[in-house]
């Protein structure tokens, strides 16, 4: 199989896998009571009405009476077309919540992605050179403590030491500061070291063990030998082959922590972004936009995972594309 | 592992092993079957005969009460004792071995000795301390050894002295908002940590296993299929399909570990799989195959002992992502309000954080510990169940 077809082919199966994902959110919304349906009924029936009809009347207001592979279809549909509905908890469009909130989160998320893919491959490469010394087991320690502390309750603690006791930092997140400046910088300072003690220990460790391999690997030796200076000897020849293994794990580590964490940190701090909006359409009731944020998250991941197998075979062609 | 290997080859009782027949237990079996077989009695007769409330020891007078959970967790304590306790001490030499690489490893033996203390006070404990009790009288009291303004508990049940509230051994991690002893919250929230992990771990490994043998000996397009499929469950967003089931469902602790461990066993699978291919090709499995071994007969004797280690490994990397999970769940508010764990415990104490640190410090220094530990275990186990693995990591 050529790279051509392997890429089409590796594509085909994300739509695949698109599709499977957004069948069973279909298939698990389908199963249960419409909140909207209950909450006609119980408003009829306190107001003296006959609350199945009233609920007769908004499923079929909600084409929920149709039959159950047309209101797939539509589903379907609607998905792919980008039309998810109207939020009624944030009284926007579905898609308009999604993008305003996309703003403040990827505030946080981009410098956080920049600094663990720069810092944990050098940190890990510079542990592994000087392995076995006090560096290193520091640099082993803080990967272990990072990946270990939950990163809510790290955010809670860092919040109470620097935002309530010592009053470094504003404890309410400020939406309307511009982008660039030094008072959004301040208040990001917190949730971007919190996300990225959380993400850089497993890239730390895996860029440590993996070059250690290529430390005393003959090519190093003849470099060494050949007065190549330390620094440009471990850039070109111990960096680079480190960076093939790492790329696999790298988008994946990512991406849980963009999913999971970033929910959780974005409710401690306050910040409006993505999880914060997935956070209050769960606590409200709001289906439409429970189902769009966790569509969105799902699509990040289904095209997360595209990009990483693609990245992997162009920068390790010796994979052969049969194997997958 | 077969249970009657003799250490050397000339004490071996080849009768002994000939042994073939379907319905010979070995003691493990034996001691699994007697052991669940009361505990399976009395999980029916708790379902069919006592009424929704009426607690499971009733009839020798004991107010304590068995949920569903409760009797999965227990079975799955017999499982692990009879399955990887008693073979342990059966096979002493290899247990020396494990045990004196494992030694070399020093934060992997405290960290042992940690989770140790977790497993045992999740079992005891809640035999022994009663249950927290709402006593808004003593509220926020301070850990033993610090003391708070007198003003922030409503009664000091320590001594005050210049105006600030000393804590006591009577509280030694302080109180709630509600007066809740913090000790004891933490205690039967090991309880509840040790049911995720060990509940988890068994449905992965089972699914795991099973899914992986069967795809590697189907071949095939069967083994195509059911490889996609473990592509799918890798690559499904668990938390927020979890998010989403809560939301349109509701979801207590038993759904949280089954749609968890449902989406967990994609690795286990794939892993099992790789090894069975690749030691189906060994010369030993066709000396055993042409002695006639079933092939029930080779995965249970040698695919699965040769591939447990990794597998052990696996699955403590893994739980400390379920604990983590639970946690944030219970933190947001949407996990089981019913069940006393330690994300709960964070989750009380947040709004009171700037005045009674402790009810957020104590469990969220528990969880990390219990993480921490949990991956110190699995680097360790790595090296010394699997001493090919060492040269990789230098």
């Amino acid at each position: 199989m050529g790279f051509g077809r392997y890429v089409s082919a590796r594509v085909l199966w994300a739509a695949v896998v698109s599709l499977i994902i957004v069948t069973v959110t279909f298939l698990l919304l389908s199963a249960a009571p419409n909140p909207a349906v209950r909450r006609a009924a119980t408003q009829a029936a306190l107001q003296g009405g006959d609350p199945a009809e009233a609920a007769e009347r908004v499923r079929e207001l909600r084409g929920l009476d149709e039959p159950l592979y047309v209101r797939y279809m539509d589903f379907l549909r609607n998905v792919y077309t980008l039309d998810w509905g109207w939020s009624v908890s944030t009284s926007m469009p579905v898609t308009e919540a999604v993008t305003n909130a996309l703003y403040y989160t990827a505030q946080y998320s981009i410098p956080w992605t920049i600094l663990t893919i720069i810092l944990g491959p050098l940190v890990g490469v510079y542990s592994a050179a000087n392995m076995y010394s006090w560096k290193d087991h520091a640099a082993t320690g803080f990967a272990f403590f990072g990946y270990a502390i939950p990163n809510f309750f790290f955010g809670i603690i860092l919040l109470l030491i620097f935002g309530v006791w010592l009053e470094w930092i504003p404890v309410i997140y400020k939406p309307e500061v511009p982008v660039f400046s030094v008072q959004n910088a301040i208040q990001l300072t917190l949730p971007v070291f919190v996300l990225v003690t959380g993400s850089i220990g497993a890239v730390m460790r895996v860029s440590r063990n993996e070059s250690a391999e290529f430390q005393n690997a003959d090519f190093m030796k003849t470099a060494k030998a050949k007065g190549v200076s330390p620094l440009r000897a471990y850039a070109y020849h111990v960096m680079r082959p480190t960076l093939v293994p790492l790329s696999t794990t790298l988008v994946g580590q990512l991406l849980a922590l963009f999913l999971g964490a970033s929910l959780l940190v974005e409710v401690v701090f306050g910040i409006p972004g993505l999880g914060r909006l997935t956070y209050n359409a769960l606590i409200q009731q709001d289906t439409n936009l429970v189902l769009g944020t966790t569509l969105f998250f799902t699509f990040v991941a289904v095209i997360g995972n595209l990009i990483e197998d693609l990245v992997f075979t162009v920068l390790d062609p010796r994979i052969s594309y049969d194997d997958r | 592992m077969a249970t009657e290997k003799s250490e050397r080859f000339d004490q071996v009782d080849w009768n002994d092993l000939s042994r073939s027949g379907r319905f010979d237990l070995s003691v493990n079996s034996l001691g699994m079957l007697l052991t669940t077989i009361p505990l399976a009695l009395l999980g029916v007769y708790d379902w069919q005969f006592l009424g929704e409330r009426t607690p499971t020891f009733e009839f020798i007078g004991l107010e304590q009460n068995l949920e569903t959970l409760d009797f999965f967790f227990i079975f799955t304590l017999f499982l692990a004792f009879w399955y990887l306790v008693l073979p342990l001490y059966q096979n002493p030499r290899m247990t020396r071995y494990y045990w004196k690489e494992f030694r070399r490893n020093r934060p992997a033996v405290v960290s042992l000795g940690w989770l140790g203390v977790v497993f045992v006070g999740g079992i005891v404990g809640p035999l022994i301390l009663n249950a927290p009790q709402q006593d808004l009288l003593i509220a926020y009291q301070p850990p033993v050894f610090t003391s708070v303004a007198d003003t922030t508990p409503a009664t000091c049940v320590g001594e005050v002295m210049n105006g600030r509230c000393y804590g006591t051994w009577q509280h030694p991690l302080g109180t709630t908002g509600g007066g809740k002893d913090v000790f004891t919250m933490i205690v039967y929230g090991m309880t509840i940590s040790m049911q995720i992990g060990f509940i988890t771990t068994t449905i992965v490994a089972t699914i795991g296993i099973t899914f992986g043998t069967l795809s590697a000996y189907s071949g095939g397009w069967v083994d195509e299929i059911m490889m996609r499929f473990v592509d799918i469950i890798l690559s499904f967003p668990t938390f927020l399909m979890f998010l989403l089931i809560l939301y349109i469902y509701g979801a207590g602790l038993g759904m949280f570990i089954v749609v968890f461990s449902l989406f967990a066993w994609g690795g286990t699978a794939r892993y099992i799989r790789s090894k069975s291919l690749s030691i189906s090709e060994e010369e030993f499995i066709k000396a055993s195959r042409i002695s006639g071994a079933s092939t029930y007969q080779v995965i249970r004797g040698h695919v699965v002992p040769n591939a447990a280690s990794s597998i052990i490994t696996q699955l403590t990397l893994l739980i400390p992502g379920f604990l983590l999970a639970e946690a944030q769940l219970a933190f947001l508010g949407v996990g089981d309000s019913t069940v006393p764990s330690w994300g709960q415990l964070i989750a009380t104490g947040r709004s009171d954080l700037s005045f009674a640190p402790w009810i957020v410090l104590a469990p969220g220094i528990v969880l990390f510990l219990t993480i921490l530990a949990f991956n110190f275990l699995g680097d360790a186990l790595l090296d010394a169940l699997n001493p090919e693995a060492e040269a990789e990591n230098g």
